[in-house]
C-alpha cells in the first residue's frame, strides 16, 4: 500500500453502518476517524523487506479444523427466545420490500 | 440513470446509434456460479444442513452469530473444494484465509457473511465446453477463482398487498457454498446454458454437490454487457449483474432479454460502462424482463477484512495429491472414451454421459459383455432411458441387471430374437423382474424349425396374390404387408427370415 487510498467521509461510513449522525456527531466522529487513520498510517512508513509474507491476525498457529459431523442444535423455543420478534416458527422482521414496483 | 441524458435522442451521435444493428453488437457475459457442497454439517458449526426441515430447528449460537461463539472449519468443505477445483484445472491455494464481508440483511444475523477475499481457495483454471456452432470446436472458459463461503439464512416475504412482517428462517445459514467466476468469456445465451450444463454434471460426477436447483443448491448470477462497434470505436454498455437465476432456461432468456435491453437502452441515452455504474437487475420469470434492484455497491463498501475469529488454513501438496488420485473419470474423458474406445457417435455418448456416472458404469458392463457396443448403445440409449423417464427411476433402481441386459442382447445378436420380440422379452423383464430366459419362456418365444416357416410362407403367398403381383411389379415395399401378417399367424417367425424366404420364392 504506497498510495494513499481516497479517505471515505465519515458520512459514507455511518451510512454503511446504518447508523445516523447528528452535525455535532458527524464532526467529532470526522476529527476521531481521522486521528486513527493518522496513527495507523505511520505503520507505512516502516520499510520492510520484499520476501515478508504478509500476515493476518497475531495467532501464528494455522489449521483449526473440524471433522463433518453433526452436533445437536439448539432447540427453537430456546433460540427464538433471543429474538426481537417471533411467531414461535420463524424471526419476525419487518416488511423488507415496502414498494410492490421495487 | 435513466434520466441522464448524454447524448440526447435528436444529436448526431443518435442518429449514427440508431444505424448500428444489434446482431453486429458482441453479448459478453460472465457468470458466478453458487455451488452447495454435499456435507452433513455446516461450514463452521455441527448444525445440519439438510433441506426441507421445520423453520429455525438446525441452528445454534455459531451460526446464529451470538457474541463469542467460534467457528471451527468443516475439513469436508475444504477436500470437496479442492475436488471440485482440480476438476475445473484450478491452482489449488496452498495458503487460504478467511474474511468477512460485511452488509446488513435481516437474514444475515452476524451483519457480515464468513467468505473469501484475497485468497481463495481456488484459483484461475478453466472449463471446456462443447458448442453446436459451425465450427464444432470446444470452447475454453477460464475461471477466474473459487471461494468457500456461508450461505445466508431464507428471508419469506408476504406477497400480498397488506405487506406484513417478513419470516426469517435460519436453518440454511453456515451452509457450505462454494462460489465459482468465471472470467467474462462467455458470448451467447446458449454458451451460458452449455457451460452450467457442464459445470453442473462434473460436480454430479466427483459427488461435490447434486447441484438440485429446485432446492437452490445451484444458483446462479450473470455478468453481462455488451460490446458494439460504432466508426472506428468499440462501445461497451454498463455492466448488469442479473440475480435470481435458478433455472438453466432463466438463465438463457435472462441473458437474451438482457443484451436486447441494454441495446435498445443505448441507442437511446448512449450511455457506456464509463458514464454508470453497475447495476444489479433481478429475473422476473412471471415478467420474462430484468428490473432494476439497486446500484451495486463496490467492494469497497462491503468493507472486507480478515475474520479475527478464525485462522489460516495451509494445504499440502501431499493432500491436493491424495485428493487428485481419488478423482474419478470426469464427464469429458468418458465421451471421449465411448467415442475412441467403443465407436460411438459423438452425439450418442454425450447422451450416456449426460445422464451420470450409474448409466455410463451400466453401457460400459453391457457393451463389454455382449462385445457390441452398438447394439449395446441403440437399446441403452433408446429403450432403458426411455422406460427409467417413465418410470421416473434412477439407473440403480432399474430392475434388469447388466447381466441380465447383456444376456438379452447375446440373444438378439445371435438372431434367437428379433428387436421386436427382444423388446417384448425387455419389457416382460422390466415388469415381472424375471431373467430373459424365464421371460423368452413365459411370452412362448421357441425357435420356428424350417418346415414350418416354408409353409407359412407358401399359405401367405396362396392368400395374397394381390401382394405379391405388387412386388413383382417393382414395389419391393409391399413385401413389408405380408411379413407383418405372418408375425399375426407365428409371432416366433422371425422377418428377417421370412423376408429373405419369400422373395426368393416370389422371384422364383
Amino acid at each position: 500500500m504506497s498510495e494513499t487510498p481516497e479517505q471515505p467521509t465519515v458520512n459514507q461510513v455511518a451510512r454503511l453502518a446504518r447508523i445516523h449522525l447528528d452535525d455535532q456527531q458527524l464532526t467529532s466522529s470526522g476529527e476521531k476517524l481521522e486521528q486513527i487513520l493518522e496513527f495507523v498510517s505511520q505503520l507505512e512508513q516502516v520499510e520492510l523487506p520484499k520476501d515478508v509474507e504478509p500476515f493476518f491476525g497475531a495467532i501464528e498457529s494455522v489449521n483449526a479444523i473440524r471433522e463433518d459431523n453433526l452436533q445437536t442444535s439448539v432447540p427453537r423455543e430456546k433460540i427464538l427466545d433471543n429474538a426481537p420478534e417471533s411467531d414461535g416458527e420463524f424471526y419476525l422482521v419487518p416488511p423488507v420490500f415496502r414498494n410492490t414496483d421495487s | 440513470m435513466e434520466d441522464t441524458v448524454l447524448n440526447p435522442t435528436s444529436s448526431p451521435q443518435s442518429s449514427n446509434r440508431r444505424a448500428v444493428r444489434f446482431d453486429d453488437a458482441q453479448i459478453i457475459i460472465g457468470l458466478e456460479v453458487h455451488v452447495q457442497l454435499d456435507t452433513d454439517s455446516k461450514l463452521f458449526c455441527g448444525c445440519s444442513t439438510r433441506f426441507g426441515e421445520a423453520a429455525n430447528s438446525q441452528t445454534c449460537v455459531v451460526c446464529t452469530g451470538m457474541p463469542g461463539a467460534l467457528p471451527v472449519i468443516n475439513q469436508r468443505a475444504l477436500e470437496l473444494s479442492i475436488r471440485a477445483g482440480l476438476s475445473l484445472n484450478c491452482q489449488i491455494a496452498r495458503s487460504t484465509k478467511w474474511d468477512r464481508k460485511n452488509y446488513f440483511y435481516p437474514d444475515l444475523p452476524k451483519g457480515y457473511q464468513i467468505s473469501q477475499f484475497d485468497q481463495p481457495i481456488c484459483g484461475p483454471g478453466h472449463l471446456d465446453i462443447e458448442t453446436s456452432d459451425a465450427t464444432g470446436q470446444a470452447r475454453r472458459i477460464r475461471i477466474e477463482r473459487a471461494h468457500l463461503e456461508e450461505d445466508a439464512g431464507k428471508s419469506i416475504h408476504d406477497e400480498s398487498s397488506r405487506r406484513q412482517d417478513s419470516k426469517i428462517d435460519l436453518n440454511r445459514t453456515g451452509t457450505p457454498l462454494l462460489e465459482i467466476v468465471t472470467q467474462p468469456d462467455i458470448r451467447t445465451a446458449a454458451e451460458a446454458k452449455a457451460f452450467l450444463s457442464e459445470l453442473k454434471l462434473i460436480l454430479n460426477y466427483i459427488d461435490v454437490s447434486d447441484c438440485n436447483m429446485q432446492q437452490g443448491n445451484l444458483r446462479c448470477d450473470a455478468n453481462v454487457n455488451l460490446h458494439i462497434p460504432l466508426g472506428d470505436e468499440q462501445i461497451a454498455t454498463p455492466i448488469v449483474e442479473i440475480k435470481n437465476l435458478n433455472s438453466f432456461r432463466a438463465v438463457e432468456r435472462s441473458i437474451t432479454h438482457e443484451a436486447q435491453r441494454q441495446f435498445e437502452a443505448w441507442q437511446e441515452h448512449g450511455l457506456t460502462i464509463a458514464d454508470a455504474p453497475k447495476q444489479t437487475r433481478g429475473w422476473n420469470d412471471h415478467t420474462q424482463t430484468t428490473t432494476l434492484q439497486r446500484e451495486k455497491e463496490d467492494s469497497a463498501d462491503y468493507r472486507y477484512f480478515p475474520d479475527p475469529d478464525l485462522i489460516a488454513v495451509k494445504i499440502e501438496e501431499s493432500q491436493i495429491q491424495e485428493i487428485e488420485s481419488q478423482l474419478e473419470q470426469l464427464p469429458a474423458d468418458l465421451r471421449k472414451l465411448l467415442a475412441e474406445q467403443y465407436n460411438l457417435k459423438s452425439a450418442d455418448a454425450s447422451v450416456i454421459v449426460s445422464q451420470g456416472r450409474g448409466v455410463v458404469d451400466y453401457f460400459l458392463k453391457v457393451a463389454d459383455g455382449c462385445e457390441d457396443s452398438k447394439i449395446a448403445n441403440n437399446w441403452i440409449g433408446q429403450e432403458v432411458l426411455r422406460q427409467l423417464n417413465e418410470s421416473n427411476q434412477t439407473i440403480e433402481q432399474y430392475p434388469v441387471s447388466p447381466q441380465q441386459f447383456t444376456d438379452l442382447l447375446k440373444l438378439v445378436i445371435a438372431g434367437t430374437l428379433d428387436q421386436t420380440r427382444g423388446k417384448e422379452v425387455l419389457n416382460a423383464m422390466v415388469a415381472d423382474c424375471i431373467s430373459p430366459e424365464e421371460a423368452v419362456q413365459q411370452l412362448g418365444i421357441k425357435p420356428v424349425d424350417n418346415n414350418e416357416l416354408v409353409s407359412l410362407c407358401e399359405k401367405l403367398i396362396d392368400e395374397n396374390q394381390d401382394v405379391v403381383e405388387q412386388i413383382q411389379s417393382g414395389n419391393g415395399k409391399a413385401i413389408g404387408m405380408l411379413i407383418g401378417k405372418a408375425r399375426k399367424i407365428n409371432p416366433n417367425a422371425n422377418p428377417g427370415l421370412v423376408k429373405a424366404m419369400l422373395s426368393k420364392m416370389i422371384s422364383a
